[in-house]
């Protein structure tokens, strides 16, 4: 909530510092000149955590070489990145490249804020994973370029495991609990930390037993969280929720969880692999007791169910350097730059021959196996409406972990689901 | 008529009469030094603050009110007007009655708690001596003077779930249930914090405010009240209430307006949470118009709001603009 407030105040800032670039900078059209873009500089938005800071230093380089204009990057929060987005996308000068969540680009392309990237598609986007470029086409048209994937595992406190006398890492999602509650049992330590709003984790659990969230009726989308399969997604989440002592009406970033974690009293919990860095950054110690592994699905031979996470770049169609943020995009998503983040983040890039860059990353091998069964929530522009805060999908996990049976949790929230995806867009 | 009889008696009337009319006493006589338009040009940096700060943005959300303005909107530029159906849409919703509802008691409980403790503290203040006085004014100017943003974060780390002091204390002096105890888990507890924060965060005013007003009672009044033979309730109730009574009626009208639009303190504790239970109207505009991105329906539920909040304080209102008027 400090962080929604936060942006806020951020996005006020924004407007002030972004007219007050827009006054005398005079950049004219973004044309390259004689002396290519010199002069000029390029504003990024990546989201927090999503390229470090080694990456940027190098594509920066890369960038400025190519074309003699410098770039700026400026890291944005996940929450409440929506109202963030939309404002700065209506002003004059808007971020030029900006990182946008795969479930968010279908909304935006349809308020006409992102600029086509067919061209680009057609020069450097030949080898795209036809899989995870679905999302930046909207309507037959190229709106955003892929940029990295990745899906939740399993971090977990080596230490704590082998004081609890485990030896392995559990294969099925009954070893994995009865794992759980023998750490509960043998060691003082909270088996895993899982607050009770880690919704994406929940997505996966509902892709795990094959259902979508909404469902289509009458040529509208509805909620379909009333359906059995949810229901039993759920109780799953409820199951492994009870082992934790987190907060039923919190989700994974308020505290974040890495911190919690980072204190050392934690035997795991799920996450993205890059949440390693926020433990490590809370507690240096913490760092070589930190293992990985795929979430353990209902039997040995199929992972859990994730939600693949991903993020595609997308340009302003407002932004008033076009070629420039195209030239940007060629470079970022080159198969050196491209290549590096996968390695650097172990996040899955957007070409199948970029994946050798995985080999013997932790994060990577522990991802991988569940990659292949993951899923999103719909890539329809209504779903946009629904992530915004209060999440319905998140009040119903509260209720039912609060008690309710999912039925009734499903029935107290439809009206507010079902009226976000009827939004008038 | 009901405003005559409501009025505080002669004495009191005097010290309502020179607190608000005191910038209009002072008029006539500059006016007829340095000619008449001085005191338009004193007036003037105020007022054009207020219109560019205030008046615009009114009329920005008034205008706002009547379009259909969402993401696309915002971002292509296009204006599209649709008349009253951000009206019709939020008056004919039960969830904006709802909200109303809730905020009007949740206005009214919280200022009847500021005023009660407010006004006791005030009391206390005229009583203490020299020494404890002066602890007690700086602790509530302290508390006065920290910035809500701060205060609210403050309140959030207290009564953190897992790492907040209260539930550490409570923990300790044997309620171990309270151990992991989450404050925002329900409607209630929820509106306990908020309460609590709001109502710590105004007492200093009412309480400095009313400690002002009994230094202005003489005290020969006390003396003749009990040479005829008042006890100390009789002598509060004919002797300092009266004195008190203005200074209630513009802090209560304060108040009102303060917790009404308590936005910060709501938005920051829960964000309106558990399941929206905790909306009061502003958060309500808030999360209709900026969260949901629908902004003209916020802007209609934020002209509603103003409405209903001058509905509450027209009373006051008239108290005021008749004494003005008897004034003249």
């Amino acid at each position: 909530m400090k962080r929604r407030l936060i942006s806020a105040i951020g996005v006020a800032g924004m407007m002030i510092s972004l007219a007050a670039c827009g006054g005398d900078n005079g950049d004219g059209d973004g044309k390259a000149g004689a002396d290519g873009y010199a002069g000029q500089t390029l504003t990024v938005w990546v989201m927090d955590g999503s390229s470090p800071d080694q990456w940027q230093k190098d594509v920066a380089a890369a960038f400025e070489k190519k074309t003699k204009a410098k770039v700026k990057f400026e890291i944005q929060q996940w929450n409440g990145i929506q109202q963030k987005l939309t404002t700065a996308l209506s002003e004059d000068n808007p971020p030029d490249v900006f990182e946008i969540g795969n479930t968010q680009t279908p909304a935006y392309a349809k308020t006409g804020g992102l600029a086509d990237l067919a061209d680009l598609k057609s020069e450097i986007g030949g080898e795209w994973t036809a899989s995870l470029n679905e999302s930046s086409i909207f309507e037959g048209k190229q709106y955003a370029a892929p940029w990295y994937f990745a899906n939740r595992v399993v971090l977990y406190n080596k230490k704590i495991w082998a004081d609890a006398g485990i030896k392995d890492t559990p294969k099925t999602r009954d070893e994995f609990y009865a794992d759980l509650k023998q750490i509960g049992e043998k060691t003082d330590a909270e088996p895993i930390y899982l607050p009770g709003q880690n919704w994406y984790h929940f997505v996966g659990l509902t892709i795990g037993e094959g259902v979508q969230l909404v469902k289509e009726q009458d040529g509208k989308y509805v909620s379909n969280l009333a359906d059995p399969k949810v229901a039993a997604a759920m109780e799953t989440y409820k199951k492994f929720q009870a082992l934790s002592k987190a907060p039923k009406d919190k989700d994974e970033a308020t505290p974040q969880q890495g911190e919690v974690f980072g204190k050392g009293n934690v035997g795991a919990f799920i996450g993205m692999g890059w949440e390693a860095g926020i433990a490590t950054k809370a507690n240096p110690k913490i760092e070589k007791e930190i293992g990985y592994f795929t979430i353990p699905g209902a039997t040995a031979d199929k992972p859990e169910g994730v939600f693949l996470g991903g993020s595609n770049l997308a340009v302003a169609a407002g932004s008033k350097k076009q070629e420039l943020a195209k030239e940007f995009l060629k470079i970022a998503l080159s198969d050196t730059y491209e290549g590096e983040l996968a390695k650097l983040n172990g996040v899955i890039p957007n070409k199948e021959a970029l994946q050798s860059n995985l080999k013997g990353n932790e994060v990577a091998e522990a991802a991988a196996p569940a990659a292949a069964g993951g899923g999103t929530t719909p890539l329809i522009p209504e779903w946009a409406a629904v992530e915004n805060a209060p999440n319905p999908v998140k009040t119903y996990m509260t209720a039912v972990l609060n008690g309710k049976s999912p039925a009734a949790a499903a029935k107290q929230v439809e009206d507010e689901f079902n009226k976000r995806l009827a939004q008038q867009q | 008529m009901t405003v005559q009889t409501e009025r505080p008696p002669s004495g009191p009337v005097d010290v309502a009469k020179t607190t608000p009319s005191r910038p209009g006493g002072r008029r006539p006589a500059t006016g007829k030094r340095s000619g008449a338009f001085v005191p338009y040009l004193l007036l003037l940096p105020a007022c054009a603050a207020t219109v560019l700060l205030l008046g615009w943005p009114l009329l920005k959300d008034v205008l706002l009110s009547f379009q259909n303005l969402n993401m696309a909107q915002l971002i292509q530029h296009v204006t599209e007007w649709n008349g009253v159906e951000n009206y019709k849409q939020v008056l004919t919703g039960e969830d904006f009655w709802r909200v109303t509802l809730r905020s009007i008691l949740f206005t009214a409980v919280n200022v009847a708690l500021i005023m009660v403790a407010g006004t006791l503290i005030g009391l206390l203040l005229a009583r203490l001596g020299k020494r404890m006085r002066l602890t007690l004014m700086l602790g509530l100017v302290l508390a006065w003077a920290m910035p809500v943003v701060a205060a609210s974060t403050v309140y959030q780390w207290l009564f953190a779930q897992r790492f907040g002091v209260v539930n550490w204390v409570l923990d300790k002096l044997g309620w171990h249930s309270m151990a992991d105890y989450s404050w925002t888990s329900s409607q209630m507890s929820t509106f306990f914090v908020v309460t609590l924060l709001i109502v710590w965060m105004s007492i200093p005013f009412v309480a400095i405010n009313l400690y002002a007003a009994t230094t202005t009672i003489p005290s020969e009044l006390y003396e003749a009240a009990s040479l005829d033979g008042a006890g100390v309730w009789k002598s509060f109730t004919t002797v300092t209430m009266p004195f008190l009574r203005p200074f209630l009626y513009a802090t209560t009208f304060l108040e009102v307006i303060w917790v009404f639009k308590a936005f910060v303190q709501v938005f920051t504790i829960n964000g309106g949470g558990p399941d929206r239970l905790t909306e009061i109207l502003p958060v309500y505009a808030y999360i209709e118009g900026v969260g949901n991105q629908h902004y003209g329906m916020g802007a209609a539920i934020a002209v509603l709001t103003i409405l209903i909040l001058l509905g509450l304080t027209a009373y006051y209102l008239r108290i005021v603009l008749k004494q003005e008027e008897d004034e003249l």
